[in-house]
């Protein structure tokens, strides 16, 4: 009995000697292991990356030697830097048109309470399970010049001839790769759609029906603004995810023909695999500086509150 | 301007009947209100006019036109909703400018329009806040004036006052009375507030539990109720109700308490019945018949109303006098005997 009270007279005077700043009442031991975390595996590569895009490997020496900004000179000098940034921004451009057109489209259709809607939204999830490599095998087998599914329709439908496969034409490779993204994307919006759609409220519907709103007008009108910011929300989601494309292009394409699929990371995952690790450092962190000033741009200009 | 009919409409949600047959038919130009309790199915049956609720059984009829079926934005009505609705993302122009761009109305009819509401609502230093920059009676304020910059065949009105404070509804009272008188446009007008109703309708639909208990105009149903419901729920102070029953051409409390009844009574001798008296009718009068104790004095200025006790029921008396009684002081009363209401207790229906 005497022994359990001293217990616990230690254990309560252990409580009080810790610091303010290690108690439970304090931010900082929540905030500690994702603080460390992110300290691991975010900050420190990325100072490693910065630090070493000053960089470059002597290879006489076997050393990373201080060079200045000369990674970044020829950064700025590389057409093919150019080049990927083009495809880059083509490819974001393109897959988040069509798959916010596409999503608030399939979320109007499926936002009704009828008999099997349930089920339709359920199923309209499954692109999102598959990984992104497989998607882009599927799409590969699709797209491929001589058995594909996908290429012998449209060579039957004179779209497209034999001589020129999807994958295989400059022009049209980068279509072919967007087509799987497309395709694996489309439902995330499709979910954030239907999201923001029920959130609305429904009383202004009915005032704008009594106010002579047709259908259309009511879409105009009320939902596309009273969506926008849900709809600015995605765009920058989905933006800052394309802006790193890097899987359906390696599996599809490996950037080709030539570099007319080669974006950024691609070209970046290029340079890595022959070695030159300072030069695609350098072209990683200039890949996210785009991504942040495009990224607050977009954010001042649509006004995105999170 | 149109009429409006409403025949056998009956409101089910599931299996819960909320309207049940509803007659109703309204004249042209005439300002109709419908008042009751709350949740008796005022709004569900405006919504049912509107076009906002689908009707479960029987028609309603704008004009000589069925529009059961007919899409609230073709059945040309103008409507205050109780809760606003209105659109968060437009300014306060925009709300009420939003019918009329629809209709492509040409820019200055819009630009005049909207200053005229705006000045008769005193929304003119808010035209261009949003609706979430306001408070909730310059919010409903918008909500009139989305109506009202219309040119609609039928003004629907859902408690369109209610946030409002006592000046200011006083005052916009007026100004939809005035309006109404301008345009001469039926009006549907909802509210709880009997006073509202009282002074603004044409014709007051008294509801309860989805019923009408009566409909007629003001003074009709303020003189001659239909029933115990319609007496007590209109007026202020309420009628003063005493249960009893008749013997030899009297009416007799079940205190005892015995009341002369006017000549020609239908009531039958022997009969349950509630007489009924308005406290403007029950006078203070050092002849009259009744003996009672003053209970509580209300001083309002122009009238006092006297409280006091008879038969353990509250029975009121109004006087324009400076009588200057005091609680606990023996008073007598003298009733106006051609004013007086029987009702039958059972049913409580009207005896006439
Ligand atoms: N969606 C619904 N489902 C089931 N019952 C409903 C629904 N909407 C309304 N009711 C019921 O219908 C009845 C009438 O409602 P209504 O809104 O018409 O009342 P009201 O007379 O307008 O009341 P208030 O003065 O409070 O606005 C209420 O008893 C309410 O509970
Ligand atoms: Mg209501």
């Amino acid at each position: 009995m005497t022994q359990g009270t001293a217990v616990i007279a230690t254990g309560r005077a252990g409580v009080t000697r810790m610091p303010r700043w290690l108690t439970s009442e304090h931010p900082f031991p929540w905030l500690a292991p994702l603080a460390a975390m992110l300290a691991v595996f975010g900050l420190y590569p990325l100072i490693y990356a910065f630090v070493l895009s000053f960089q470059q490997r002597n290879r006489i020496k076997r050393v990373d030697e201080f060079v200045g900004l000369k990674n970044w000179i020829q950064l700025v000098n590389d057409d093919r830097v150019w080049n990927a940034l083009s495809v880059t921004l083509t490819y974001a451009f393109v897959a988040i048109v069509i798959e916010l057109a596409l999503g608030l489209l399939i979320a109007l259709l499926l936002d009704q309470d009828r008999k099997g809607y349930g089920l339709m939204r359920a199923l309209m999830t499954l692109p999102l399970v598959v990984p992104p490599a497989v998607t882009g095998m599927m799409f590969l087998l699709l797209e491929d010049g001589s058995f594909g599914w996908l290429s012998q329709n449209l060579y039957m439908t004179g779209l497209l001839s034999p001589e020129h496969p999807i994958l295989a034409t400059g022009s049209t490779a980068l279509m072919g790769v967007l087509l799987a993204d497309i395709w694996q994307w489309t439902p995330f919006m499709v979910l954030i759609m239907m999201a923001g759609l029920r959130s609305l409220p429904k009383e202004p519907y009915e005032a704008a029906a009594i106010d002579g709103a047709n259908a259309f007008q009511t879409f105009r009108r009320l939902t596309l603004p009273m969506l926008s910011r849900v709809m600015a929300v995605a765009v920058l989601i989905r933006g800052v995810d394309l802006f790193r494309i890097f899987d359906y292009i390696y599996v599809m394409t490996s950037g080709g023909p030539g570099t007319a699929t080669e974006s950024l990371s691609a070209y970046a995952g290029r340079i890595f695999m022959t070695g030159n690790f300072p030069y695609a450092a350098t072209l990683s962190l200039m890949t996210m500086i785009v991504v942040i000033i495009i990224a607050n741009l977009f954010v001042r200009l649509f006004k995105v509150r999170f | 301007m149109a009429t409006v009919t409403v025949r056998d409409v009956v409101k089910k949600y599931g299996e819960l009947k909320v309207i049940h047959g509803i007659n109703l038919s309204i004249a042209e130009g005439s300002f109709v209100v419908l008042l009751g309790p709350s949740g008796c199915g005022k709004s569900t049956l405006l919504r049912m006019i509107a076009g906002l609720e689908p009707i479960s059984e029987g028609d309603v009829l704008i004009g000589d036109r069925v529009v059961n079926d007919v899409h609230p934005k073709d059945r040309n009505i103008a409507m205050v909703f109780q809760n606003y609705a209105l659109y968060a993302h437009m300014t306060v122009r925009e709300n009420m400018s939003f019918a009329l761009d629809l209709r492509k109305a040409p820019k200055d009819e819009i630009e005049r329009k909207i200053a005229w509401a705006a000045s008769i609502l005193n929304l003119e230093p808010y035209l261009d806040r949003y609706p979430k920059q306001l408070s909730g009676g310059q919010r409903q304020r918008v909500a009139m004036g989305r109506a009202i910059v219309r040119n609609p065949e039928v003004f629907l009105f859902d408690e369109p006052l209610s946030n409002l404070d006592a000046k200011l509804r006083v005052q916009m009272r007026t100004e939809i009375k005035e309006l109404h008188q301008r345009l001469k446009t039926t009006t549907i007008y909802v509210t709880h507030d009997q006073i509202e109703a009282m002074t603004m309708a044409d014709k007051i639909v008294i509801m309860r539990n989805g019923y009408i208990e009566q409909a007629g105009s003001p003074l009709e149903v303020y003189d001659n109720p239909d029933n115990l419901f319609v007496a007590e729920f209109i007026g202020s102070p309420s009628m003063n109700l005493i249960e009893g029953r008749v013997e030899g051409g009297r009416f007799v409390s079940k205190g005892g308490t015995a009341i002369a009844l006017p000549a020609g009574c239908k009531a039958g001798e022997g009969q349950a019945v509630v007489l009924g008296i308005r406290p403007e009718h029950t006078h203070p009068d050092p002849a009259g018949a009744l003996e009672a104790r003053v209970g509580v004095v209300e001083p309002t200025g122009p009238e006092t109303h006297i409280y006091f006790e008879l038969d353990g029921r509250d029975i009121c008396a109004v006087t324009r006098e400076r009588t200057g009684v005091k609680p606990g002081d023996p008073i007598r009363l003298r009733l106006d005997a051609d004013r007086i209401h029987l009702f039958d207790q059972a049913s409580g229906k009207a005896i006439r």
